[in-house]
Parts: C-alpha cells; structure tokens; sequence
C-alpha cells in the first residue's frame, strides 16, 4: 500500500483528534474575529426593534438539549432584545425535551433584565399534539396552554392582558432544530391566523429555510451559530456565540484543509494508476 | 373478518381524508373546530400507541435478559434508567425545580439527560469532518464545482474565512439565496406532486399496502 | 356599483365634514382637505369571521405628509368623535394591491386603499354584530372625516382565494387517475434507478454473510407520506427477507407506524410463504428522542453488524450519525428521503440514494403495477406542466425589465393569482 492510500485510508479518530483541538484551542485562546451582518438576521433585529414597547412577543423554543450549543445563545440574545426593549414575552416550547432547559433560560435572562414572572414575562411549557397545539393556541390559546410551567391559571396573567389568541400576537419566533419547528409555524400559524414570523435554527438545517425566507412566509432567519454571533453583535451583548465562531472559524478551515489534502493524496493516485496503465 | 381487516379502515381513510381535504378550504369557525377535535383525536390515540411502544420495549428487553443473550447487562441498565427517571419524575410531578431548588428529576434532566444529547450532537462535527475527508474527492467535473461551492459556503460562513478572502462571505450568500434556494424548490416540487399523488391513491384505497402489505 | 358608493359617500363626506368641523378647532381648515372618497365597509370575505374590511379611493391629498385613520364603534353611532382609532398609516401604503387575494374577489381596484380591521391586539369584534366604520384623512393640523358606515362581521363557508387550488388539485388527482388507466392499457416506460436495483444486492450480500438487513422509517409518523412511502418499500424488502430468510431489524422511533409496520412485515412473510420465519420483535420501538434512538441504532450497527442498512423516510442531524456509523462497518447504504436539508450527508455517506420523489417512486419501480407506474406519469405530467408556466413566467419576466414594458406584468400577475 502506497503512502497515498494509506493516507486516504487514515483512521479517523485522527481526524477526530485534529477537529477536537481547533474547537479547543480557539475556546481556551480566543481571537474575536469580527462578524458581518446578514440581512436574514438583521431582519429579525429590526423588526424586534419596530415593535412599541409592551408589544407581545412569542418565542416558541423548539429544540431540547441536544441542539443547544447554537440554538441556546440565539434564545439568551433574542430575549436579551426583548426585554431591553420593555416587550411582553411568551416564552414556551413544543419538545418535551426541552421543557426544563427553555425555562431555565427564560428565568435566567429575566432575572438578569430584571423582569417579573407573570407581569412581564410566561413560560407556558408544554403541551402534548406538536403542531396540533399552534392550531389550538390559535384558537384560544387559554384553551391550549390553561395554567403556566408554574402552575399558576393563565387566565388574568397581566403579561396576557389582551392576549386571547395567536392574532393578538405582534411577532413570532421558532427557534426549531427540526419538527415541529419554522415550517410547523408557518403552515399552522401564520399562513391561518396572520401575525409576523421569523425562525431560527440550526445550521444544518438553514439552508432548507431559504426558500420560506425568499417568498416572506418569515421575515428573517437566524441561522446556526453565526446567525446567533451576529445577532449577539447587533444587541452590543456578546456572549457564547461569539466566542464560539473562533472555534467555528477554526474547524471549518480544518475541514477545508483536510478535504483539500484528502485530494492531492487521490490525484496522486490517479496519476500512478495512469503512469502504471500507460 | 375481511370488512373489519379491509373495508373498514378504506372506508374511514376515505371520508376523514376527503373531510380534512375539504377542510382547508373552509374557513368557517366549525371547520376549524373539526380539525381541533381531530387533532385531540391523534393526541389521545397518541397516548395509547406510547402504552403500545414501550409494551414491546420491555417485552423486547425482558426476552433478553431471560435468554441472557450477549449485551443483557445493557437491557439491565434500561430497565433501571426508565423505572428510575419515571419514579423520580412522579416523585417531583414533573418539575425540574421547585421554587428555584432543583429536584431529583431536574437533576437527572441537568446533569444526565442534557449533557448525553449534547454529547450525540456534537459527535455530529466529527463525523462531517471524517464523512468529508473520505468522500469529498473531485472524481468528476461535477464534484469539482460541488467541491467548490462547498469550500466558498465554508469560509463565507465563518469570520476567519471572510478576513482571508473578504468576497467568501457574499459569494456564499448568493450561493445559498439563489442557487440552493432554487434547486431546493425543484426538488420541494417534485416531493410535493409526489406527495399529493399518494394522498389521492390512499384517499381512493388505491394504494392500500400500508394496511398489511398484499393485494386481496 | 363603486360610482354609486363614490356619489354617496361624497355628499355623506360633506355632511359629516361640518358635523365632525364643529368639535374642531381646525374647523376652517378642515375644508381645505377632501375627505376619503367612496368608502366601503363590509364583511371580509373569505374567512373564519371576526374580521371588517375597508377600501375607498386615494384622494388628491395623498402623500408622504398625510394620513388615514381607521375608527371603529359600536352599531348606531354617527359621531365619529365616538369611534375610537384602531389604525394610523401613511396615505401611500395599505393598497389593495398590497393584499395577497386573487383578482377573482379582489373588492375594488388595485390603486384603492384597504384595511381589514381584525379581532385582536385591542380589537375585538363579534360575528353578527353591526359595527359603525370611518376613515379619517389626517394631513398638518388638518383633518377630514368620512361618513360613518356600518357592516357586520359573519364567517364564511367558502374561501374564494383558493378556489384556483383546488381545481389545481381536482385537476392533478384526475390526471393521475387517467394516467393509471393509460398504463393498464399500455406499457409505460420506467427509467433505472440505481438505488433500487441495488436493494435485491444488499439482500443477497446480507444473505451471503449470514448477517442481519436493518430497515429504518425515519422520523415521522405515519401522517407523512414519506413513512408511508418507506413502510411500502418495506413490504418488498421484508418479502425478499422471508424469501432468503435473512434476519431483518426493523427498529422504530413512533409506535403506530410500529404497528403499521408489523403488520406489513406479517403479510411479506406469509407472501413468501414463510410465515414461521415471522417474528413479532422484527420491528421494535426504541424510543421518540432522536439522539436516544440514534445512539441505540448506532449501538445495534455496531454489535450486530448489519450487512444492509436501508435509510428510508424523514430525517434530521441524526442522519449522518446514523450512515457514518454504518459506513465504518463496511454495510451497503442505501437512503431514500424526501428531507432535502439531508440530502448532502446521505449522498456522501450511503451507497445509493433516493432523492425527493424518488422515495415515492419506489413502490412503483419494485412492482412495475400499472397503478403505480401510472402514478408516476401522472406526477411528471404535472410537473411538465409547472415547469412550462415557470419557463414561460421567466421569460415574461426577463422581456418586462429588458424591454420595460407593462403587458408581461399582466401575465405575471395572472400566473401569481393562479398559482
């Protein structure tokens, strides 16, 4: 076996190894590269940001802990926005899995903003029906969601004053790792009780998004954890995020390097299989 | 026998499918209603099917550990983790914390539950890593440009790729907003004729083999 | 019928310009400002009810420094001081162009302006009730007061907007069901998929090995037409099983399409008349958690070893998870899914793939049944047809901004509407 083969045949568990030390290296050494702006989530911004104060704000959190090292930051900064900005929020999520961890995140980041439980922000939960429960809330969001994570009768919460149902919604958000999740949202919200969406996601899946994000079905598309950077950047918070993208930034040259390797080894290859034909 | 095995479960396809078709073009609060009540329908039939899964997760691991087949111990370790997260989870009525203090249930959620499932995600990056490395090879002119494509999407995604070659970041984004929207939507196009043609045939008790396979 | 409204509307405008100058401190100036001309308030059509809609004619006073306000009140009332304000917007938005309904219930012309007033965020409005209506043109210190109309809220049974999608949809279901008739006549030409050629290799590899086929449904439940899709295919590939008695694995993440596919399982065996070979642990539930289901799948790859892993259905991140674990034991992968967002991992990864349709191809290609393969030429038909009105729109299109004519944006709002 020649060099090249052997080099082609590599056990991964040294590329493993090689992919582990540039997320490491970058986390332990940070650079602080700056981050460019997309339109996708600069979209998400400002519509945030067109909102009058006291406005409701739904943040359905779709994804348990498996997705969060980027879906939690773009969570933490969504809401950071949102209550720097003196907006209702309706926090809640439509995977069980990630019930406890949505309202550690929603409690955390209220705390820090100094916001009370039930006047200016509710965690809803979970309830059982996956996109059933967009329809329903539709509907009579009472209906869907009777009492809060708490406990406590949904009914007369001052955070819902007003708010009967997904209409009284002034924007929606889907931060989703798969189903249900954006398009969930959209085909059972807002195409049926017409309020202003927008999704996040992971960046596997941003780029099946797109075409939602082209013809309007959502107004801005937070995408992975650069879309959590840039967002982090525009609300002049950095957090993990942005810390993160070094590492991102790292691994992804590793790739391109290993990719790009892993082809002179096969033209070489090819070559010596010619110059043995010929 | 056959009614109940055949004809019956044709018949009903047949009417809920037309209904919930006629549905969507209905906008009247009863429509709207009917879906409701169908879709708590699912959510309760739902429930029963969990009872059905997890029956033959146990009937399934119990045979293991009676035959002592190789892995048992792995059945074992089950049987404790599901009894013991059902026990703890009844123990705290569901809840992660209570008045700000975690519970034993928050406890196999935090320090468990969630460090497992970050764990299977992030073996996702390595393996991109090691699938990439072994199968990305321009073996074709068509894989060259796909090749391409791939290397200007990653370095336009990242900072360090737009500050070695500040063009990455646009390139990708035009790469992804135009041809990956578009080629994206064909393929939503077909998927969705696709899907509409088996509805129709399911609908019509055309195509019935999801009912057990054979014609009559 | 709009210039009836309009001669109306204009002599109610007057008269309630001089009621509504009198509570005014502005009154002079308000004669300066025509006020909203041909005002029409009525149910919105095409809905669940709830819900009001306004349309009346742009005025000369249009502009960036003017403004409407939409006032809603209780039935009766005739002074608009009564109504309260539910809406205020620049005078060159809210058209009815901006609307997204089809010309076939569009309610007034297109440079109209529109506004539907809905229940919610502050607005609750009751089907059945009669509620009083106006238009207030707001322009400086300026304003000026349309008359005051009433309309009635109901919900509808119909929604005329989709009309166009349900022929379409009537229109598709007939032309497959001609094609299935076509294809019982004659035979229908199927072109080579390589995916499914290899289906009966990968039996016969496992066969050969003398080691187990594992079979996956994917994500969903069996509402999507992909489980669907991968529970037929399954019928065939448990068929070959039986026939080779080759141990199949068939773990499940949804417990009906467990049930569904045991049954399916069942009927292969005993149609390969090996009905002793069946085994009710064929098909298992592991769990609904992807990342749980991936890693015991992965588990099962690694200690059984499977010779074949089939990959059908819907899929999420777990997909590579699943496929590099099966490439490192040296399996045959073959996937077939309609997740397009996957589509790049399977490929890289599997041996063979089915991409999009092609999952919904498969039934078709395995049993070469007029029935299916009709289907399929009902389904190319189809997209024949939309690939033709996409060239023709692009064409449309591209002569409109080269040439800068107005006739293609006719076509183009045609196909739009019809879309």
């Amino acid at each position: 076996m020649s060099f090249a083969e052997r080099m082609l045949k590599i056990d991964r568990r040294i590329i493993f190894l090689v992919i582990g030390f540039c997320t490491l290296l970058p986390l332990l050494y940070p650079v602080g590269l700056p981050i460019k702006i997309s339109p996708e989530v600069k979209s998400v911004y400002d519509y945030m940001e067109s909102l009058p104060e006291r406005s409701v704000f739904l943040l359905s959190i779709d994804f348990d802990p498996a997705s969060k090292p980027e879906l939690h930051p773009q969570a933490i900064a969504l809401l950071r926005h949102a209550f720097r900005k003196n907006l209702r929020v309706v926090a809640m999520t439509l995977w069980v899995s990630g019930t406890g961890m949505a309202d550690q995140l929603l409690t955390q980041v209220a705390q820090e903003a100094g916001k009370e439980n039930g006047k200016d922000y509710v965690f809803l939960g979970w309830s059982p029906g996956g996109t059933a429960v967009i329809i329903n809330m539709g509907q009579d969001l009472y209906q869907a969601f009777p009492s809060d994570y708490g406990g406590k009768p949904t009914k007369g919460l001052p955070v819902l004053d007003g708010v009967n149902s997904l209409k009284d919604v002034s924007y929606a958000i889907s931060l989703g790792a798969g189903n249900p999740g954006v398009e969930a949202w959209y085909v059972f919200g807002k195409d049926k009780y017409k309020f202003e969406l927008g999704g996040g996601c992971t960046g596997v899946i941003a780029p099946g998004l797109y075409p939602l994000l082209r013809s309007g079905q959502i107004n801005g598309l937070i995408g992975g954890l650069r879309g959590a950077a840039e967002y982090e950047s525009l609300i002049g918070q950095k957090g993990r995020a942005v810390a993160g993208m070094d590492a991102q930034s790292a691994t992804h040259v590793a790739i391109i390097i290993l990719v790009a390797v892993c082809n002179i080894f096969y033209f070489s290859l090819r070559r010596q299989a010619k110059q043995q034909g010929g | 026998m056959i009614f109940l095995r055949r004809q019956l479960p044709l018949l009903i396809t047949m009417v809920t499918g037309l209904l919930f078709a006629g549905q969507y073009y209905v906008p009247h609060p009863a429509s709207e209603q009917l879906l409701t009540s169908a879709t708590k329908w699912l959510q309760i039939i739902g429930g029963f099917a969990l009872v059905l899964g997890v029956t033959s997760l146990f009937h399934q691991h119990a045979a293991k550990i009676r035959r002592k087949e190789a892995g048992w111990g792995y059945s074992v370790v089950l049987y404790a983790g599901l009894v013991g997260t059902i026990a703890v989870g009844l123990w705290a009525n569901g809840k992660e914390s209570v008045d700000g203090a975690m519970t034993t249930f928050g406890w196999v959620y935090n320090f468990m539950m969630v460090p497992l499932q970050g764990t299977m995600f992030a073996i996702l990056a390595f393996f991109i890593a090691s699938a990439a490395y072994r199968s990305f090879r321009a073996r074709s002119r068509e894989a060259a440009v796909l090749l391409i494509a791939a290397v200007i999407v990653m370095m336009g995604r990242v900072p360090l790729g737009e500050y070695l070659i500040p063009a990455s970041g646009d390139v990708s984004s035009w790469i992804l907003n135009v041809l990956n929207a578009s080629v994206r939507r064909a393929i939503l196009i077909g998927v969705s004729l696709g899907a509409v043609a088996l509805s129709f045939k399911i609908i019509f008790g055309v195509e019935r083999s999801y009912l057990g396979g054979g014609k009559e | 019928m709009k210039r009836g409204w309009g001669d109306r509307a204009a002599v109610a405008a007057l008269v309630s310009a001089f009621i509504y100058g009198g509570l005014c401190s502005t009154a002079f100036a308000q004669f300066s400002l025509m006020p909203p001309a041909d005002v029409h308030v009525a149910d919105t059509p095409n809905d669940g009810g709830e819900s009001l809609t306004v349309v009346w004619a742009p005025g000369p006073s249009d502009g960036p420094d003017a403004r409407y306000q939409v006032l809603l009140g209780e039935a009766g009332s005739t002074d608009p001081s009564a109504l309260k304000v539910v809406a205020e917007f620049s005078s060159t938005t809210h058209y009815v162009k901006e609307n997204k309904v089809a010309w076939w219930t569009r309610q007034a012309d297109k440079a109209w302006h529109q506004y539907v007033i809905r229940s919610g965020k502050g607005i609750e409005l009751k089907d059945g009730t009669t509620y009083a209506v106006a238009v207030t043109l707001l322009k400086g210190e300026e304003r000026a007061v349309s008359p005051v109309l009433q309309a009635v809220p109901e919900p509808n049974w119909f929604n005329w907007n989709q009309l166009n999608n349900l022929i379409l949809a009537l229109g598709f279901g007939g032309l497959v069901f001609y094609a299935i008739s076509h294809a019982k006549r004659k035979d229908i030409f199927l072109r080579r998929i390589p995916g499914l050629d290899a289906v009966d290799e990968a039996i016969g590899r496992s066969t050969e090995l003398g080691k187990p086929i594992l079979y996956l449904t994917g994500a969903h439940d069996m509402g999507d037409p992909s489980t669907i899709a991968a529970a037929v295919i399954l019928g065939r590939v448990a068929k070959r099983a039986a026939a080779y008695e080759t141990e199949l694995l068939v773990p499940h993440r949804e417990p009906i399409t467990m049930a569904v596919c045991q049954e399916i399982t069942k009927q292969a065996y005993l149609e390969a008349g090996k009905p002793d070979l069946f085994k009710e642990d064929t098909n298992f539930f592991i769990t609904s958690d992807q990342f749980s289901y991936t890693a015991a799948v992965d588990g099962i790859m690694l200690r059984k070893k499977p010779a074949a892993n089939f990959f059908m259905g819907a899929y999420f991140a777990e997909s590579l998870l699943l496929t590099e674990t099966g490439a490192s034991t040296g399996a045959i992968q073959i996937a077939g899914t309609d997740s397009d967002h996957q589509l790049p991992f399977f490929v890289t990864t599997c041996d063979y793939t089915l991409i999009g349709e092609e999952l919904y191809a498969a039934s078709a290609y395995l049993s070469k049944e007029p029935i299916q393969v009709g289907t399929l030429r009902g389904q190319d038909i189809g997209k024949a047809v939309i690939l033709s009105v996409i060239m023709a729109g692009t064409v449309l299109a591209t002569i409109g901004v080269v040439t800068g004519a107005q006739w293609p944006q006719v076509f183009l709002d045609l196909f739009r509407d019809l879309k």
